[in-house]
């Protein structure tokens, strides 16, 4: 078992910036040339693996490739997400700012393995360094000899691009991602059709977080048996944790998949600031059940904080410690998601507005107990009431904190 | 303490009426700055270990101050009541009544907000006047040079080209608003500005009322404010800490209502801190002669925002507090009485020094002669005399007519002081640096503002007398008008005291203790715990169990 810090995608040797050459001499490129040699085995291999998708949903990546591969059509795509832009969450921008060239070798294996004659980084132009080191390496791609031989094997022509979002919140999803590469507004639309059957102009689409491509090149190059020893307590791989909060030694670490929670909170962050009690930990970005002291000896993979009843989602792990309160974090969050909805669904438009409102009146001292009960209600009703997850990520939050710190609400009540 | 000659032995060596010679001065004022001043000693200054100004010289006090931990948690502004205003003021003297007035002007919605009441402040302890180039035989550039010389060139030359050229438009202000100044002997109503000349100044340029100059421009600013519907005045509420959005832009302040007892959020689009200074710290151990609220507040929480500081270690001490009687230690001896010819002299009747050289020079001056044995001693209290009783003879009348506040205190430390000399010692007067600020009163900090004592730049290592008046209104005017600016256009998504966490991160990587709380809001004699009169907190802070405080 090893439990080293940053040995995969964050090691010091690879964090080239946009500089292919650099990338290629410390063994970049190896996955792709394995990819071109067996085309085929790609997805065997991503599947033996246990790739998961990083964005938050952790659904097996083979499971998103394998239709797309099998599909018949002229043009197919693989658009790679880095529209990244929940509260807490810092870990595409960093890749893609410090590897970028790992993460399109990714994204160009995905093409090989699937045929797919489009690739896309989609990229958020709020982080203007990600964008541009994205946009030089891909230059640096289009003039190397490789790309050729990707489009032999494809018997057409690559096309590369990068397609600035529209760095709003719910660019991020993904159907939302291919209404923005068709050139529209970022509308989520409902699924089924998925976007492996039906993606951008109706092609089969493959919609990857960036995480989860930096890893491909890694898995190609020294296979999938290796990917499954990094985990811990059976989780495959390693996962990029961005801690922040109300610890010592916030920041981004790579860690193997599994790590129990107070390791990464203790070992890594430092423990909390000022020595304070640990009280909960918002996962994932906002959008999921609080994680409490309870919870400190959870295995951080996918499948273990699911049966806690949360999600790990994008592996944010924003820490709250005593000497915080917890309703003005999750007024804030709601904030940002009354923020971020995109507006086409009259009840999460209105339903995180007015809960942000509640929650504001209840943190200034000026909630009454009626003002819980509609909150309450609003939890009831909203759930399921979207095209996509936001008003259902936004309920959760709210749902679970009132769940496990009413008293919290309760004290800040006026009567 | 060094050996003295005792006062009794000191009357019977002056007289008055005399007018001793002055000592040859054998050693240049640079080096007995060196030797003498509170700023040059082995222990004047540390490094600061974390923040903005890592690595510079500080006041070691000062230092524990700015590198304290908040006074406040997170849950103790949980259910706070959220108030919203284009421009915080906070800071009710002379500055902040200046930039509020300003701002109102300019169409800004304005909520002042002070520690204790309305211009209870520095300002009005203000006595000897404002300098202002008016005169036909002085000029701005004049004013220019001698700030700039007094403050050893340390000053930011834009900052006071600008101060100085402000001058003669803040007086017709000032006058505007209906304050009286003193005028030449002999003219009507509407006369001539008398001018006096200031210590280190090459031009008369002191503009005074009596010798309550401070206490005059605070009256008619007190006026003006509370007669201003624009503006909202909150008294007795201090700021406890600064908000700062997710972008680390200032956006409001945490106040503590003393009255209710219960902490207020203040968001606004712009800040402005006019706090003053920290002489009631009593750095160096030194008295004061600042009034009650000088505790560095707006220092400690603009440092803790990431605004950038200077001249940390260097303070001014007024050559002319009070030595005896004990319970009014530091207070001021106006400079008003050297300026009209009041002597200084030694337990041995000598003149030591030229009484109108700048004040870090006398000050230095006045410690070497009670260093060296020459000072006075009565019961436990050293100084050296101010020679009132020979300025009452040479002008008839003086004392009652323009030295007003002179004789009144005087009557304060139970003596006449036509008979009998003040015994005077330094005290420690004004924080000559501060925070770094551009033209317009800005810190390094986006909309955070801040103006007079608190702000550093304008007067370098030393202040000449009469400028603190002029930096005030002239600074807090511009600061106003820049920060009405900003209203409406920038409302914070967010406003927390997320720059607080980042802080206490700081603090701990540094290995520095975090009991130490800052800022101090009362002196440490005044016993104010705000933990303990917190009560509206506490039902959420007994939560936390295992805070260590």
């Amino acid at each position: 078992m090893v439990c080293g810090v940053n040995q995969v995608l964050l090691r010091q040797e690879i964090r080239v910036g946009a500089d292919l050459d650099a990338w290629l001499a410390h063994g970049g490129g190896d996955g792709l040339k394995q990819a071109l040699a067996a085309p085929g085995q790609v997805i065997a291999v991503i599947e033996q693996a246990d790739l998961r998708g990083m964005g938050g949903a952790g659904f097996a990546t083979c499971r998103k490739w394998a239709p797309v591969a099998a599909a018949t059509a002229a043009d197919k795509w693989v658009i790679c997400n880095g529209n990244e832009d929940e509260p807490g969450t810092f870990k595409d921008r960093f890749l893609l700012e410090h590897t970028p060239h790992q993460v399109i070798e990714g994204a160009l294996i995905a093409a090989v393995a699937t045929h797919a004659n489009h690739v896309v980084l989609y990229v958020n132009p709020q982080q203007p360094a990600a964008l541009a080191a994205v946009r030089e390496a891909l230059q640096q791609w289009r003039d190397h000899a490789l790309v050729p031989q990707i489009e032999q094997h494809l018997d057409a022509a690559l096309a590369l691009a990068v397609v600035p979002s529209s760095g709003l919140y719910i660019g991020g999803e993904e159907t939302a991602v291919i209404a923005t590469v068709e050139g529209s507004f970022p509308f989520p639309r409902r699924k089924p059709p998925f976007p492996a059957q039906s993606g951008v102009h109706g092609a089969p689409t493959i919609v990857n977080n960036v995480e989860t491509l930096a890893h491909v090149p890694g898995i190609l190059r020294f296979g999938a048996a290796w990917y499954r020893g990094l985990g811990r307590n059976g989780a495959a791989g390693t996962k990029l944790y961005s801690l922040s909060g109300d610890v010592l030694r916030p920041g981004l670490y790579e860690l193997p998949m599994g790590t129990p929670l107070h390791e990464l909170v203790f070992e890594h962050g430092g423990g909390l600031l000022q020595g304070k009690p640990f009280k909960a930990v918002f996962t994932g970005g906002p959008s999921n059940t609080l994680l409490t002291r309870d919870d400190l000896d959870v295995a951080l993979d996918f499948d273990a904080v699911r049966a806690r009843g949360s999600r790990l989602g994008t592996g944010a792990m924003i820490v709250v410690g005593e000497g915080t309160g917890i309703v003005r974090k999750v007024a804030e969050y709601l904030n940002f998601f009354a923020q971020g909805s995109c507006g086409q669904c009259p009840p999460c438009k209105g339903g995180t507005f007015q809960l942000t409102r509640l929650l504001n009146r209840i943190d200034t001292g000026r909630g009454v107990r009626a003002d819980l009960d509609a909150i309450e209600n609003l939890c009831r009703l909203l759930p399921g009431s979207g095209r996509c997850g936001l008003i259902d990520g936004a309920v959760t939050v709210v749902q679970s904190s009132l769940r496990q710190f009413r008293d919290e609400y309760e004290a800040l009540l006026m009567a | 303490m060094p050996s003295a000659i005792t006062c009794e032995d000191a009357l019977r060596r002056w007289r008055a009426g005399a007018t001793p010679t002055l000592r040859t001065q054998t050693t240049p004022a640079a080096e007995l700055l060196a030797a003498c001043h509170p700023d040059h000693g082995p222990n004047a200054r540390v490094p600061l270990a974390v923040g903005v100004n890592r690595g510079d010289a500080c006041q070691p006090e000062l230092a524990q101050q700015l590198q304290a931990n908040a006074l406040i948690d997170d849950v103790d502004i949980a259910g706070a009541q959220l108030v919203t205003t284009d421009v915080l003021v906070i800071g009710g003297g002379g500055a902040g009544c200046a930039a509020a007035l300003t701002a109102a002007e300019h169409g800004a919605k304005v909520l002042l907000a002070t520690k204790l009441r309305l211009g209870d402040s520095n300002t009005v302890m203000a006595e000897g006047g404002i300098q202002a180039a008016v005169g036909e035989d002085d000029s701005p550039q004049l004013h220019f040079e001698d700030t700039l010389r007094a403050g050893h060139f340390c000053a930011e030359p834009a900052l006071v080209a600008q101060m100085v050229l402000d001058g003669p438009d803040v007086v017709r202000w000032l006058i505007r608003l209906g304050m009286a100044f003193d005028l030449e002997d002999g003219q009507p109503l509407g006369g001539k500005l008398l001018r006096k000349k200031p210590g280190g100044a090459s031009a008369a340029r002191i503009l005074s009322y009596r010798d309550y100059t401070g206490l005059e421009m605070m009256r008619v600013l007190r006026e003006a404010v509370e007669l201003d519907a624009r503006i909202d005045t909150w008294n007795r509420c201090p700021a406890v800490e600064l908000l700062s959005d997710e972008r680390g832009r200032c956006a409001g302040a945490v106040l503590y209502n003393l009255e209710w007892r219960c902490f207020v959020l203040v968001r606004a689009c712009a800040v402005l801190l006019a706090t003053g200074g920290a002489g009631r710290l009593h750095l160096n151990r030194f008295p004061t002669s600042n009034h009650y609220g000088a505790t560095a507040d707006g220092l400690v929480l603009a440092y803790r925002l990431g605004a950038r500081l200077r001249e940390l270690d260097s303070f001014q001490y007024h050559p002319t507090g009070i030595a005896y009687p004990p319970h009014l230690a530091g207070a001021l001896v106006s400079e008003a009485a050297r300026s009209a010819g009041a002597r200084l002299i030694n337990g041995e009747g000598q003149r030591f020094v030229d009484e109108l050289a700048p004040r870090d020079v006398v000050a230095a001056a006045i410690l070497r002669e009670c260093a060296e044995g020459r000072g006075i001693e009565r019961e436990g209290q050293l100084g050296v005399f101010l020679d009132t009783p020979t300025l009452a003879l040479q002008h008839p009348g003086i004392l009652e007519e323009r030295l007003v506040t002179l004789r009144h205190l005087a009557r304060k430390c139970g003596h006449d002081p036509a008979r009998e000399p003040f015994l005077v010692y330094p005290t420690l007067h004004y924080q000559n640096g501060g925070v770094a600020i551009d033209r317009h009163g800005a810190a390094s900090v986006p909309g955070l503002y801040c103006v007079g004592e608190l702000s550093g730049g304008l007067h370098g290592r030393n202040r000449l007398m009469g400028n603190a008046l002029l930096d005030i209104l002239s600074m807090g005017r511009r600061a106003g008008a820049s920060a009405a600016q900003s209203a409406g256009r920038f409302i914070a998504g967010r406003a927390g005291i997320g720059h607080v966490y980042a802080w206490q991160r700081e603090l701990m990587l540094a290995g520095l203790p975090l009991q130490r709380k800052a800022p101090q809001l009362f002196p440490t004699y005044a016993h104010f715990d705000l933990r303990a009169d917190v009560q509206l907190a506490s039902k959420t802070a007994a939560r936390c169990v295992g805070d260590p405080r």
